[in-house]
């Protein structure tokens, strides 16, 4: 199970943090201290903030460099309509996942709702 | 050194020096982590583009530094799985013609469209049918 769990985060963590962005802008640091309060305990900080430099690369944020009291200067982030515009796609897919497979869950293949081609046969 | 064969360009080169600098700079157990993680980049990273490099390791300092600072338990910076952090970390400066892979994926990519063609330009023909 935890296998499970990490496999389907590889292609949703990106749109969590970015639909964390939305509510404030946050530095590594407390985007993983949320997910982590939230019941994303497998959650390292480095994939975080592999992500976030991510979004900056893409364009997708706006980053501010805040001097810390100790260490190197945080650099917290804000999304900018370009990120906005990101998670709303990101939204879009996620409501088609979930619905498709809410199908499959509450009404088998193979009954009146559309099933998927492949599943015709078996 | 590794980096100074792809990085001929000598801002880069004191870039490198830089982040060795900040890395020596960690308590040793970060510094260990820091060791590892280099390693695994060298052999995995394919990433060998002189100024993606430098942004690269401008990145992972930062990164570690703050942990450091933080007290961050370096269980909880990597994970369970390392390797999965990594090659998230990797990910990001991949791409876009800046390491080999993306060569060999482009390669992948203009075969598989000439196949393709080939198919498309047959199909009318006798032999297409099966």
């Amino acid at each position: 199970m935890p296998r499970q769990i990490t496999e389907m985060l590889k292609g949703t963590l990106e749109g969590i943090v970015l639909a964390i962005l939305a509510t404030r802008s946050a530095y590594g640091y407390e985007i993983t201290s949320w997910l982590r309060e939230n019941g994303f305990t497998e959650i390292a900080e480095g994939t975080v903030y592999a992500l976030l430099v991510r979004f900056e690369q893409r364009g997708l944020v706006e980053v501010e460099k805040v001097p810390s009291e100790k260490g190197p200067p945080r650099k917290v982030f804000t999304l900018n309509d370009a990120g906005r515009a990101y998670l709303a796609e990101f939204w879009a897919n996620w409501d088609f996942l979930a619905e498709r497979l809410r199908q499959l869950r509450t009404s088998p293949a193979g009954s009146t709702t559309p099933a998927p081609p492949t599943t015709e046969g078996n | 050194m590794w980096i100074e064969r792809i990085t001929g360009d000598l801002a880069d080169k004191r870039k490198w020096r830089e982040y060795k600098a900040r890395v020596k700079a960690l308590p040793p157990a970060y510094r260990e982590a820091a060791a590892g993680i280099e390693r695994y980049i060298m052999h995995f990273g394919a990433v060998d583009d002189g100024p993606t490099l430098v942004r690269m390791f401008g990145d992972l300092g930062d990164l570690l530094e703050g942990a450091a600072a933080d007290q961050t338990p370096i269980r909880d910076l990597v994970g369970e799985d390392p390797v999965q952090f990594l090659e998230t970390f990797l990910d990001t400066y991949r791409g876009e013609g800046r390491s080999w892979i993306d060569k060999q994926r482009a390669k992948l990519t203009a075969s598989i469209d000439s196949a393709i063609a080939a198919q498309e330009s047959g199909a009318g023909s006798a032999g297409a049918g099966r």
